[in-house]
């Protein structure tokens, strides 16, 4: 074993041709910790983690993962993980519990603790009544949920999660959110998780890493995130009339940080927007605009990602992904 | 061992939900059977020849018998007479007929003055294999007539040739049943094994194993050897079924039972093994559809299943040499036909281990466990 981490991550990088989707990340996990990546789509979380759980081979740098080297020791590194890829996995004409089963076996576990395992989990995720159909007949958010519990069989110390609730509906991202969060009560699980989605790494995560463009732009928990910006709520208006003008007398507002522009609305971080939106109203008023609605909200993750990267999360969302092929389609014929 | 059986009892699983593959491998190759036979017959019959009888001498009348003679008996053309010469032709142009024979008003007085008589054969030469046929058979109707009138004596020396069947007889649909077990085997090693492997990457299902503590050997070996177990059942069942159909004695089959198997094993390990040489990397279905029928006609004619590999030019006598179907015919043939035992196809058999073992070992040197 090297050291106590659960991770350990230095300088790793991946290029693809000449483009670089991981450019030289560092950074470390203690055992026990939900860590979360959050990056917009493109941004390299799925390389990171294929490389971090041996399925693509670093083109620079060092990762140590469980406690080894995952260029010299791949086969030990598998053995004490366990990964949901981002893509839907799981075999679609075996049942729910057949899928379970195989996988435990694939990892050596004998007959009799497989199957209780495999009762325990399927009752957890709420499947057991669906165990014996085909995979084919669930919904998305069941075979989500069939596959996070497929990757419990072996109870690993480690768990990856890319992207684990992309493509599901509100309901069932919550029953995911859930089950996660059930998983870390005990502390002996380190999860890795993957997402866009900026309440995810909010409300799930005790750390997170901002990744955008193959680097890591901020990282710390959400609360120390969003702490390092300035301002501490976010207040929207729309404004009808919108000019120049009024942009440069709200800047001039002591409480305001950064005013940004957008169509008819304009985006202000400030201190203490409640308290602080009257006085932004009547600066706005008094500038000749007229005020067609208005609303506060604390600063998110979203605005610490704008913040350091000028641009939304979201912006690059358009991106479809079939249900049931999943994301992991190759891109080119062979390799 | 444990993880072996895995990777096997998950393929099987699945192959077992598609019950419509199972049905359709063990029908498509009895079709192939019945297409096959039926269109590389050994000889051929009902080539439409139109024949105009311009001369109604005694000598012409003795072509239109023997002709007629044919008609009735091998049944190689079906005559039609017709009046008119023009029509006849234009008849073989539009491809209504494979030829016209033409006997000129003089024929008949011609054999009697010269015993060389002209005849005209308008021969629809597209079709080389039926042209030759009719060429043949005109030519021995004509010197039918010659011997009678010019007796040539047969000279002392001339050996008689007469035909000595080696083994029990063995009509054309027999010979056939070889090849029909490996076109089954080749069917069942393009959509088992590899295939699969294909399939997975295709959906993205292969990362989920990838990432499990399964080593390179058990996920190949694990698919090899399902696929095994499927094809062997499938190419067992077609051989028993095709011997019924062609009335090859079953006993054949039981007395060389081990052999017959050993060699279905081995031709399916061979091909299995080439299917995860050439596939190991392919992650695209449709690659495997260009290169299914490409393999199969590659494979599949040079191996004398249908013509014999003597009558090949040199080179392509060659590829049969390395060609694993060319052994696995060549064994069933020895069995089945001439109730040789398991020593004379240990040669085969030997070719075959060793072409799966160098296929197996660049099969996995090759499969990469990384995406
Ligand atoms: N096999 C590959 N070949 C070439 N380029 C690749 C390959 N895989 C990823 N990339 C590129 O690397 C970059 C990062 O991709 P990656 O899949 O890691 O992003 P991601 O953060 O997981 O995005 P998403 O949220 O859409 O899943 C992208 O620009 C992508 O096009
Ligand atoms: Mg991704």
């Amino acid at each position: 074993m090297q050291g106590t981490k659960a991770i350990a991550v230095h300088e790793i990088t991946r290029k693809f041709g000449t483009a670089t989707a991981v450019d030289r990340i560092s950074f470390e996990v203690d055992r026990g910790e939900f860590f979360g990546f959050l990056g917009p789509n493109g941004a390299g979380k799925t390389t990171l983690i294929r490389m971090l759980t041996t399925l693509l081979v670093p083109t620079g740098g060092k990762a140590v993962v469980a406690g080894f080297d995952v260029a010299e020791d791949p086969s030990e590194v598998r053995k004490h993980i366990g990964v949901v890829p981002q893509a839907m996995t799981s075999d679609l004409d075996l049942t729910g519990r057949e899928n379970m089963d195989i996988y435990g076996r694939f990892y050596g576990i004998r007959a009799r603790q497989r199957k209780e395992r495999v009762e325990r989990l399927l009752e957890m995720v709420g499947l057991a009544q669906r165990a014996d159909d085909l995979v084919a007949t669930y919904s998305g958010g069941m075979r989500r949920r069939l596959e996070i519990a497929r990757v419990l069989v072996h109870r690993p110390e480690l768990l990856f999660l890319d992207e684990p609730t992309i493509g599901l509906d509100p309901q069932s991202r919550r029953v995911v959110w859930d089950l996660l969060r059930k998983l870390t009560e005990g502390g002996s699980i380190t999860i890795f998780l993957t997402t866009h989605y900026m309440e995810e790494a909010e409300t799930l995560c005790g750390r997170v890493a901002i990744i955008d463009a193959g680097r890591i732009i901020a990282m710390g928990s959400p609360a120390e995130l969003k702490a390092g910006i300035p301002g501490n709520d976010i207040i929207t208006l729309r404004v009808g009339g919108l000019t120049g003008e009024i942009v440069q007398s709200i800047k001039k507002l002591p409480f305001v940080h950064n005013v940004g522009m957008e169509d008819e609305s304009i985006r202000v971080s400030a201190d203490n927007g409640a308290e602080n939106l009257p006085g932004l109203i009547d600066a706005v008023r008094a500038s000749g605009g007229t005020i067609l609605s208005a609303s506060v909200h604390e600063q998110s993750l979203e605005d610490v990602f704008i913040h350091y990267t000028g641009k939304s999360i979201r912006e690059e969302e358009a991106r479809k992904i079939n249900f049931l092929v999943g994301a992991g389609i190759p891109r080119g014929f062979g390799r | 061992m444990t993880r072996l059986l895995a990777v096997i009892e998950r393929d099987l699983k699945k192959f077992k939900r598609n019950p419509v593959v199972l049905a359709m491998s063990i029908l498509m190759p009895m079709i192939y059977l019945v297409i096959l036979g039926n269109s590389f017959q050994g000889k051929l019959t009902g080539l439409p020849l139109a024949v105009v009888n311009q001369d109604g001498g005694p000598q012409a009348d003795r072509v239109m018998e023997y002709l007629r003679a044919v008609q009735a008996g091998p049944r190689t053309f079906s005559v039609a007479v017709l009046s008119d010469q023009r029509a006849a032709v234009d008849g073989v142009r539009s491809g209504r007929y494979k030829a016209a024979l033409i006997i000129p008003p003089d024929f008949s007085r011609r054999v009697a003055v010269s015993g060389r008589p002209d005849i005209g054969l308008f021969l629809d030469n597209t079709d080389s294999i039926s042209s030759d046929t009719i060429r043949n058979l005109v030519d021995a109707a004509l010197s039918s007539i010659k011997s009678e009138y010019v007796p040539i004596r047969e000279p002392a020396d001339e050996p008689l040739l007469r035909d000595i069947n080696l083994y029990g007889k063995v009509d054309y649909y027999q010979s056939l049943v070889p090849g029909v077990v490996i076109m089954a085997i080749f069917l069942g090693t393009l959509t088992t094994g590899a295939f699969n492997l294909v399939m997975d990457r295709f959906l993205g299902i292969e990362e989920s194993y990838l990432l499990t503590p399964l080593s390179k050997g058990h996920i190949v070996g694990g698919l090899i050897i399902s696929g095994l177990s499927i094809t062997t059942m499938n190419a067992a069942l077609i051989l028993t079924m095709s011997m019924l159909i062609t009335g090859i004695p079953l006993s054949r089959g039981i007395d060389n039972f081990f052999p017959v198997l050993f060699v279905v094993v081995f031709t399916t390990l061979c091909l299995l093994s080439l299917m995860f040489a050439i596939l190991g990397r392919i992650s695209h279905p449709r690659i495997v559809g260009v290169l299914s029928g490409f393999l199969n006609v590659i494979l599949f004619f040079p191996s004398g299943a249908v013509y014999p590999v003597a009558s090949f030019p040199g080179w392509l006598k060659s590829f049969a040499r390395v060609n694993p179907e060319a052994y696995a015919v060549d064994a069933l043939k020895s069995l089945l036909f001439k109730n040789a035992g398991m020593a004379a196809v240990s040669g085969d058999v030997a070719f075959l281990a060793l072409f799966t073992a160098a296929m197996m070992a660049l099969s996995i040197l090759t499969f990469k466990r990384t995406l």
